[in-house]
């Protein structure tokens, strides 16, 4: 095994007591990312980070990400470094500063190797609408089914052992959807933990910074180090950052867990029932609690929905200032009416404009109440719902997806007038802003699983501690296309 | 005139703070364009608001003086519309909840007072500067996210007066405040007129016009009475008021129609996702309120009860530096009267004839009020303080030195001093004597010239005059 395919704790030790080198890491993770067949990246960073990398040369041995390599998703601000979060509209621009994040990260003396591929603009579940193309996912050789997305070239990159860590961006599931598809650990914390100041937006009221790693130990490490307040971004929470790795052997003796029985009694996929149900009984050996609990089938289905609204009607906002006349590709026009709209309309792909239309629709003084209004109402009650959940229940555990990642030719964006409850409920998380985190459970035919526990606001400790015993039940830590293991369900 | 005006009023008011309404930039009015600028007021992506206490602060303390309901909790929402002013695509402002709601200002006409009805105050960011060319625009990013405060007038005005005094008051409160500079002429202050006419006695109110670019009072008052004839004019010949915007032309003295307003645009309101819901604790609130500078009112019915006429304080008034500077030369122990009659009349005609603002005449307002306590002290005539402090004001030298070269000493006023100027005149010149004993009233003036020549100037003339003919009586 390389020193690139190990947890973060491990991989700091190495490095302390010089067994590998940042230089060496960052030479293998190039040339992993130069190898990658699944159209992962926006670009490479190879002369940036040899750079950084070379600098780097005494051990910090207090600091544990020193030397550390990872991967950024394109919608993460990056100064000097183009960043287009995959959409036409951005190419070329150069922004003057760093998300916070990367701003960190950089501090820490992390090395950046890549900007992973997006679906245009962060919009999106299937990896497809990147202005680069479609992102495939590693585990499939044949390149038919997706990664998911819409952080689709960080999960696939994670996935093919490049880098230690990928940050994405996560409104609906767009961390936590692709971490169960590319078996990985795909962490979305509270809504404010975070700060989100240099993450392109999307829909700020669900919007998440999120990332993806191989174990739950890296995890929680590295939430120490990504959460709190920051004051370029006012949503950003003053709550004391704890160290979470602390909480990992804690163990989930006495936890309260609760499944929702609309969604796993609609689970079509029988593997990957019988294996989520064979967790359950695995979490009731190490003493947690597991009931059933019914959600609602009516707020179920309007998660979706009122999804769709919500973020459609933020987005179209929050984008408006891609306009060509800032920064982006400029289109000459007779006035500023004729530049725009021809810098929107070359910019943005049809699934974009046809996300602007409905977020716009939605706001219109004469749709308001019945669309973006009701749409909020029915957040409220799935919130509601959920509070009165977390009396009684610590976890909600649920399948992350409803099988393994899809075939491309079976999936679409387009609405549908099916409601698939069990392929949108983990955007529960991102209306309550709830810490969510994805962790793979079994494989089937060769494709990784993946389960989702999610906790109360600012309970990531205890999130953790539920997620490291789902990984010990699973056996599948460190997982990898390059690090392929069998699990243990 | 048949028919009633019903008049309200939009005022944006740009709020002096030192940053942005949600940036970090500077916010100095610089000159230079596109210099205070930061990434957020471009709308880069990934840029986030951070709400300026200092603003909030200050729309408290605006509020306050109009004696609105202050919101403990400030919401923001995002107006949605593309322009070529507007950066992000969207203008961060208050719509559903105003942080000021419900208030009212006095304003006075005929020597009564009135209550004019305010409905809200909010606050929001503005938008970039354009400069329109034949074939080109500019843009001035650096007006783009400067705090402002909007104050909606409820529709109870009902002539040109009463707005252009409804203006006047907003512009003393907030200029006294220290909340903006409140200049009209540099869109600082800037006003929106909607009036209608309905015929008197009617409820129902008549079809509404806007007027923009009014960048005076005395263009408020104008604009408004043209606007009421205009109107009343076609009403009366059976036409339909059209629902249009129209600005003032100051040269013809006529409103100008710019556009016809069709549907209004539709702005897709929704809350400010970047800024969850902040709550202002009582004591944030309270102590906005307590540390507000002293406002217009207040320094006008203080300057009277210092013994100002109405007129005197006024003008003082009218500029905040200058009313500064008036409270300046009051620590000298000087009289109030005497301080504002100087600064009226000699500082003023100072500073027209250098053309120079009173911020930039460097001198003391302390000197001034030493100055003014001479005439009393050293008995000095108030020709002899303003040379003294013209001559101050020119050479920037101290007062002893001015009157040591002005050779200015104190009238002498002492009866025996006098009386040995008049005994020694008198000695000196029989002749005249007689000549007034003659009934030769010349005489006694040729007298005072010798006394006051003896005297080298310093005697007290009504003093002399007055000993003169007492010792001529005697002899």
């Amino acid at each position: 095994m390389n020193y690139l395919d190990m947890d973060i704790l491990s991989l700091h030790e190495a490095l302390v007591e010089k067994k590998t080198t940042p230089l060496e890491l960052c030479k293998e993770a190039i040339r992993r990312a130069k190898e990658n067949d699944c159209n992962a990246f926006e670009k490479i960073l190879e002369e940036e980070a040899l750079k950084e990398a070379e600098q780097l040369v005494e051990p910090e041995k207090d600091n544990v990400l020193w030397g550390i390599p990872y991967l950024a998703k394109d919608n993460f601000s990056t100064k000097g470094i183009e960043t287009t979060a995959s959409s036409n509209v951005l190419k070329g621009y150069v922004p003057l500063f760093d998300a916070e994040v990367i701003a960190r990260l950089k501090e820490r003396k992390c090395v950046l190797i890549a900007k992973t591929s997006l679906d245009e603009l962060a919009m999106g579940g299937t990896g497809t609408t990147s202005h680069i193309g479609m992102t495939y996912n590693p585990y499939d050789p044949s390149h038919e089914r997706m990664v998911g997305g819409s952080s689709s070239g960080s999960a696939a990159a994670l996935a093919s052992g490049i880098g230690s860590f990928a940050l994405g961006s996560d409104t609906g599931d767009s961390v936590r959807k692709p971490a169960s598809f590319a078996g990985l650990v795909g962490m979305k914390p509270s809504w404010g933990r975070i700060s989100r100041f240099g993450l392109f937006p999307f829909a700020p009221s669900l919007d998440h910074v999120g990332y993806f790693t191989r174990d739950v130990a890296s995890s929680a490490v590295l939430l120490s180090f990504l959460a709190g307040r920051d004051d370029k971004d006012m949503t950003s929470s003053y709550r004391p950052v704890e160290d979470y790795a602390s909480y990992l052997d804690k163990g989930i003796s006495g936890v309260r867990v609760c499944y929702f029985s609309e969604i796993v009694s609609s689970l079509k996929d029988e593997t990957m029932k019988e294996k989520f149900l064979s967790s359950l009984e695995e979490l009731k050996k190490r003493g947690a609690i597991v009931e059933e609990v019914s959600f609602g089938l009516d707020l179920l289905k309007a998660v979706y929905p009122a999804y769709m609204v919500i973020s459609c009607a933020e987005a179209t906002s929050n984008d408006a200032n891609l306009d060509g006349i800032k920064f982006g590709p400029y289109y000459d026009g007779k006035n500023y009416e004729e530049a725009m709209s021809k810098a929107r309309t070359a910019g943005f792909s049809e699934l974009i404009k046809r996300r602007f239309v409905i977020g716009s629709y939605c706001l219109m003084a004469e749709n308001q109440e019945e669309l973006f209004l009701r749409a909020q109402r029915l957040r409220h009650m799935i919130v509601d719902r959920l509070s009165e959940i977390y009396q009684n229940h610590d976890i909600v555990y649920l399948p992350a997806a409803p099988s393994i990642a899809p075939r491309f030719v079976d999936a679409s964006d387009k609405l549908s007038a099916e409601y698939l409850i069990d392929d949108n409920h983990l955007a529960l998380g991102n209306f309550a802003g709830l810490p969510s985190i994805t962790v793979p459970l079994a494989f089937e035919s060769g494709m990784p699983l993946g389960v989702n526990a999610m906790a109360r606001a600012y309970e990531e400790g205890p999130l953790f501690a539920f997620a490291k015993a789902l990984e010990e039940i699973s056996g599948l830590s460190g997982l990898s296309v390059m690090n392929k293991k069998e699990g243990k369900l | 005139m048949n028919f009633e005006a019903v008049i309200g009023l939009e005022i944006h008011v740009e709020m002096k703070t030192r940053s942005k309404m949600f940036s970090a930039s500077p916010n100095s009015f610089s000159r230079k364009p596109n210099s205070e600028v930061t990434v957020f007021d471009m709308a880069f992506p990934g840029t986030m608001p951070r709400l300026n206490k200092e603003a909030v602060r200050m729309a408290i303390r605006v509020a306050n003086a109009l004696h609105m309901k202050i919101d403990h909790e400030l919401h923001f929402d995002r107006k949605n519309y593309f322009y070529p002013d507007l950066p992000k695509g969207f203008q961060i402002t208050q719509q559903r909840r105003p942080i000021g709601s419900d208030g009212y200002l006095e304003i006075r006409k005929n020597g009564a007072k009135k209550k004019i009805g305010i409905e809200r105050i909010h606050m929001e960011e503005d938008t970039c500067k354009q400069t329109h060319f034949v074939d080109y625009t500019l843009l001035d990013y650096n007006r783009a996210g400067v705090p402002l405060v909007e104050i909606v007038s409820r529709p109870e005005m009902h002539d040109g007066y009463e707005a252009m005094k409804y203006v006047e008051a907003i512009r003393n409160i907030v200029v006294y405040s220290g909340t903006s500079d409140g200049k009209m002429e540099e869109g600082s202050l800037r006003c929106d007129v909607n009036i209608s006419l309905r015929p008197f006695g009617q409820k129902e109110f008549g079809t509404k016009v806007e007027i923009k670019n009014l960048n005076s009072l005395k263009n408020i008052q104008e604009a408004i009475e043209f606007e009421r004839e205009r109107q009343s004019a076609l009403l009366l010949k059976g036409e339909k008021i059209r629902q249009e915007t129209r600005r003032y032309d100051e040269s013809r003295g006529e409103t100008v129609l710019m556009r016809v307003k069709t549907d209004a645009v539709d702005y897709k309101y929704f809350p400010e996702p970047n800024i969850v819901p902040v709550k202002l604790s009582d004591e944030f609130v309270e102590d906005a309120i307590a540390t507000c500078p002293e406002l217009y009112d207040s320094k006008f019915e203080r300057y009277l009860a210092l013994g100002l006429a109405e007129k005197d304080a006024e003008i003082i008034l009218s500029s905040p530096d200058m009313a500064a500077y008036f409270e300046g030369t009051l620590p000298s122990g000087c009289e109030a009267k005497e301080a504002a009659n100087f600064l009226i009349t000699e500082i003023n005609s100072y500073l027209n004839k250098k053309g120079i603002a009173i911020g930039e005449l460097g001198f003391d307002p302390l000197e001034l009020g030493k100055i003014t306590l001479l005439g009393k002290k050293e008995k000095l005539t108030h020709r002899q303080c303003a040379d003294i402090l013209f001559k101050c004001l020119d050479d920037h030298c101290s007062i002893d030195v001015a009157k040591k070269e002005l050779h200015i000493e104190a009238m002498v006023d002492d009866e025996g001093a006098i009386l040995s100027f008049v005994t020694a005149a008198l000695d000196a010149n029989p002749q005249s004597i007689a000549d007034y004993k003659a009934g030769k009233e010349r005489a006694i003036s040729y007298l005072v010239g010798q006394v006051m020549k003896l005297s080298k100037g310093k005697a007290k003339p009504s003093a002399v005059m007055a000993k003169l003919r007492e010792e001529l009586a005697k002899r």
